[in-house]
């Protein structure tokens, strides 16, 4: 007992004399708040540096990126990448790779908004024989990878004509197929209190109005994830472009970013990184824009109800 | 509301009347076509920009002397082509004409996929006789080169010059390569090295091989070599690993993509002639010039001529014909050598060869393929399947090698275990 008696005596004794506990906490914050931000620093620059690479490299001539040159910095300065980027491929203007990357980009996001909503509305609301048995059998298409389907999927619609066209690459997201976002919108909704449906219904609504008018407006920032994601797998996607479309006119971004390396012939490493630059602007700047909701989407999900 | 099974009954119908619509298909359309109602061909390649703006020139070309064939042409990279062309063989729905690689070749040939040359009309009398059965499975033609190339050293006449070593003249054993490496090492003061670790390259083993009569793989697909081969070949550069006269492995990974040589790392690098483009490009150097591989035997350079890429068609594309004409355009033409140059490789034709002129760095090459002329035998047949996978394991094996991961017996055995069970399990 009395040697947990004496750090008490010994503690007031320092307070009267040179202990001002106030500005030791205020250096020591400062000192924690300093060390944070050091670390935090060196850890996003350790993490940033593969963009300024791309960024840096952007600038320079093929012969100084990659291989022995380490040096961010290039004397021979210039926007000629650009200028070879922006010239297109095999005719087809850069642009136009562009807009079929927007178009499939909003495709997505529009039909997986439109879809995913109402299935997620139905699988969350409505009770139905087979609900759950249906939603379990959705949840499992989550576990089945997209190269088993690959083959049968392209055999489908190779019989049906549509091979080329970008009706492959957008009607899954126009059918809910991606359960990814169904479920997270199912989750959401499922926190969304029963009672302002109930309310809904007694003031006469049916499931078209408390869809739209009471589900829709609530679900904002999962809507907004889900668009967030659709637009930046989208506007990624390599694989499926490259399986179903054929004319280059129609050819997305990853695909064209592909054809400035050729192993096999002499690779424009320089443009190809110019290109990476310019294709990474409209998700960035998607990002930047939706970045507040983005994080209240994933954030609330396990708040509200 | 919809009514739930209402909704579910038409879309089963819809779903299923689709199907039955596309399965009726159009009636089958006529094999040969006419100014006025031309039939319509694929073409499929890979390749870059540049490539693409040639091809397009040689398709108008041929559309303009065969108004009765439009060609619509598509083009996507190396990796990506092979993926899509998989799924596409699966699918039943390969492109009518397709450039082809040599490796590829005997996995779609064997398994049907591609047409039996010989059953149409493609000239192939100004075609080398060696070149030839590079495009054959078991007396069939699959595939036309187009282009050939050959195995060089390549090296740097300015670095030499810089470090004041005379420019080697190609009449070369291994030892005095070795020497000549260990040389430009000693003298490269840890900036320059010798070159890239020859033995790690399966080609250059490929190529010792035939320099000692012994086959890379055996009519029937098993290997044709020994376990000592091997051993023995690996041992060439024992003393050189870890010197001056090799890059490192480390340092070959951190200059990935780009090769030593391109990075201006090494003085000399064994590979195929038509990479000079690319090591121009990468290195940013003047010239660069080339020399044949050392042989033990001055009289068997076990060097022949491969095809750097061939055309094919689909077994099961409806206009044998207007392929058939397509593929003799683009191998036979001179006009179309002039408008690819070397940039598909030395034109295989002759006639091609012969219809072109070649300035330049394509000179270069051209000049090349004709010196070691004399030296050439007869190219291998189309590779075992997945031959792709053992030439990447020879690869990787030899860069543990390097690495000092593996003793010289424990890489040959590994390989050796690879090999077997990928023969084994694709025989």
């Amino acid at each position: 007992m009395t040697t947990m008696a004496t750090p008490k005596q010994s503690a007031p004794m320092l307070q009267a004399q040179d202990y001002n506990p106030k500005s030791e906490s205020v250096t020591a914050k400062r000192v924690k708040s300093l060390v944070f931000h050091m670390v935090a620093l060196g850890l996003t620059a350790v993490v940033l540096y593969p963009a300024l690479w791309m960024v840096a490299s952007a600038f320079k001539p093929n012969a100084e990126i990659g291989g022995a040159n380490t040096s961010l910095w290039s004397n021979n300065f210039s926007f000629d990448n650009f200028v070879t980027a922006m010239d297109g491929i095999g005719g087809v203007s850069t642009l136009q790779f562009f807009t079929n990357s927007l178009v499939l980009a909003v495709g997505a996001v529009v039909g997986t908004i439109l879809s995913a909503s109402v299935s997620a509305y139905a699988f969350a609301r409505i009770k139905f024989p087979g609900r759950s048995v249906l939603f379990g059998m959705m949840i499992a298409t989550l576990l089945l990878p997209f190269h088993v389907v690959i083959i049968p999927q392209y055999i489908v619609f190779q019989q049906l004509g549509l091979v080329d066209t970008y009706v492959p690459l957008l009607i899954g997201k126009f059918l809910a197929a991606d359960a990814f976002f169904v479920f997270l919108m199912v989750q959401f909704m499922r926190n969304l209190p029963a009672e302002l449906d109930e309310a809904a219904r007694i003031d006469g609504a049916g499931h078209v109005r408390i869809f739209c008018s009471i589900m829709l407006p609530l679900m904002k920032p999962a809507l907004i994830s889900t668009s967030i994601f659709s637009f930046i797998w989208s506007w990624n996607d390599f694989l499926g472009p490259l399986l179903y479309l054929n004319t280059p006119e129609k050819y997305p971004l990853p695909l064209a970013l592909r054809l400035f390396v050729d192993q096999t012939q002499s690779s424009d490493y320089g443009a190809m990184i110019a290109m990476s630059v310019l294709a990474l602007l409209p998700v960035l700047v998607f990002f930047l824009v939706f970045q507040r909701y983005i994080v209240e989407g994933v954030s609330t999900q396990g708040l509200k109800g | 509301m919809i009514n739930r099974r209402n909704f579910l009954t038409t879309v089963a119908i819809g779903t299923a009347s689709a199907a039955a619509l596309a399965a009726c298909g159009s009636p089958a359309p006529s094999q040969t076509g006419s100014a006025e109602n031309p039939v319509t061909i694929n073409y499929t390649w890979w390749g870059n920009d540049d490539r693409a703006e040639r091809t397009r020139k040689a398709i108008a070309l041929f559309e303009e002397k065969n108004k009765d064939i439009k060609v619509n042409g598509n083009f996507t990279d190396f990796a990506g082509y092979w993926q899509k062309r998989a799924t596409e063989a699966a699918g039943g729905g390969l492109p009518d004409v397709m450039q082809w690689d040599l490796s590829y070749m005997r996995d779609y040939g064997q398994r049907n996929q591609l047409l039996d040359l010989g059953t149409v009309k493609i000239n192939t009398d100004a075609f080398d006789k060696s070149l030839l059965p590079s495009g054959q499975i078991r007396g069939k033609t699959y595939g036309i080169p187009t282009s050939t190339n050959a195995f060089a050293v390549y090296y740097d006449p300015a670095k030499l010059a810089s470090l004041g070593i005379a420019e080697p003249d190609g009449t070369w054993t291994y030892k005095e390569y070795n020497d000549f490496l260990t040389e430009v090492g000693a003298k490269g003061n840890g900036a320059l090295f010798g070159g890239t670790d020859y033995t790690g390259v399966w080609w250059m083993f490929n190529i010792w091989l035939r320099q000692n009569n012994t086959e890379a793989f055996t009519e029937d697909g098993k290997l044709g070599f020994t376990k000592d081969h091997l051993k023995k070949w690996w041992n060439q550069t024992a003393a050189l690993r870890g010197t001056p006269a090799i890059v490192s492995e480390e340092r070959v990974t951190q200059l990935a993509p780009k090769s030593p040589f391109g990075s201006n790392v090494s003085v000399t690098e064994v590979t195929w002639d038509n990479f000079m483009a690319a090591y121009l490009g990468d290195s940013g150097a003047k010239e660069l010039k080339l020399v044949p591989v050392p042989s033990d035997d001055k009289d068997n350079l076990g060097l022949f001529l491969k095809p750097s890429m061939l055309m094919v068609a689909s077994a099961k594309t409806k206009y044998k014909d207007a392929a058939a004409r397509f593929i003799d355009f683009m191998v036979n033409d001179p006009e179309v050598g002039q408008i690819f140059k070397t940039s598909r490789g030395v034109p295989a034709s002759k006639t091609q060869r012969d219809g072109t002129t070649f300035e330049g760095t394509d000179k270069l090459v051209v000049d090349y393929e004709k010196s070691i002329e004399k030296y050439l035998k007869d190219a291998p047949e189309p590779p075992i399947v997945g031959f792709g996978t053992l030439e990447a394991s020879f690869k990787r094996i030899s860069s543990d090698l390097n690495y000092g991961k593996l003793t010289i017996d424990g890489a040959a055995d590994a390989w050796f275990k690879e090999a077997e069970d990928l023969i084994k399990q694709n025989a």
